[in-house]
């Protein structure tokens, strides 16, 4: 699974933009999952940053009204680590919430926390930017 | 490649059993919880949940789980979800749900008959 010739090097750096929808998280997961393969991340770390991206993006998404707005990804090969940022432009505050809302909220940092080496949050000036960061070989958790 | 998701309840069983197949994110989470608000509307206060066949699983469904689970004990039942893939058990116990929910890694040892 993770054989292969097209390995990405540090410095590597891609990009994904979709309209923020939550049906379209699953691109997100798959970019990852191809790109974590590349950058030399065993299988079982590949599946945590599958999981983990998704609830980067469900972070970014929480609390926000996206309806017009896309989500960027960025995904930094950064020597034996690997850097996601999910950045959400001009977010508007949401005028309904899921019913589960707060607690998933809550369940998406836990996750984070445990498969993750580093994530954060922040809003600033009408956008919603959250991150992480994931070495390889350093199980997080 | 994501897998088709799929929910269906089992014919005949008692305690009515809910399985469900594929990826249970954003997307197909809120199927989820309109099966199981369903489910239990019904009147059914004990319910088990089979997700032998869930490939992914992310922090919507658990919450989708979290919800259903409170409005059963408000009942006086239980949520019994069944689960052996280790990828998943993990994000139960990453998550410290192994303690709040009832878990069996077989139908059998759920109750389900």
């Amino acid at each position: 699974m993770t054989e292969t010739t097209d390995r990405l090097e540090s410095g590597d750096r891609v990009e994904l933009r979709f309209p923020a929808r939550g049906d379209l998280i699953v691109l997100a997961r798959l970019v990852t999952s191809a790109i974590s393969a590349r950058a030399g991340f065993d299988i079982e770390e590949l599946e945590d940053l599958r999981l983990a991206v998704g609830e980067l993006c469900l972070l970014t998404l929480q609390g926000s009204d996206a309806q017009h707005g896309d989500l960027r990804l960025e995904l930094n090969v950064l020597g034996d680590a690997i850097e996601v940022v999910c950045t959400l432009e001009r977010a508007g505050i949401a005028s309904t919430f899921e019913p589960e809302g707060v607690e998933v909220a809550r369940l998406s940092e836990q996750i984070l926390d445990a498969l993750v080496d580093e994530h954060g949050r922040e809003s600033r000036d009408g956008s919603v930017r959250a991150w992480l960061r994931k070495r390889r070989g350093g199980h997080a958790e | 490649m994501e897998q088709d998701f799929h929910i269906e309840e089992r014919a005949g069983s008692s305690p009515p059993v809910i399985a469900v197949s594929g990826e249970i994110d954003v997307a197909t989470a809120p199927q989820l919880r309109e099966w199981l608000h369903g489910v239990i509307a019904r009147g059914e206060s004990t319910v088990v949940l089979d997700l032998l066949g869930v490939t992914f699983l992310d922090s919507t469904a658990l919450g989708v789980l979290v919800g259903a689970l409170k409005r059963c004990r408000e009942l006086g039942g239980e949520l019994h979800v069944v689960v052996a893939d280790p990828r998943i058990v993990k994000i139960f116990e990453i998550t410290g749900l192994t303690s709040v929910f009832t878990i069996a890694d077989s139908l059998e040892s759920a109750g389900a008959a």
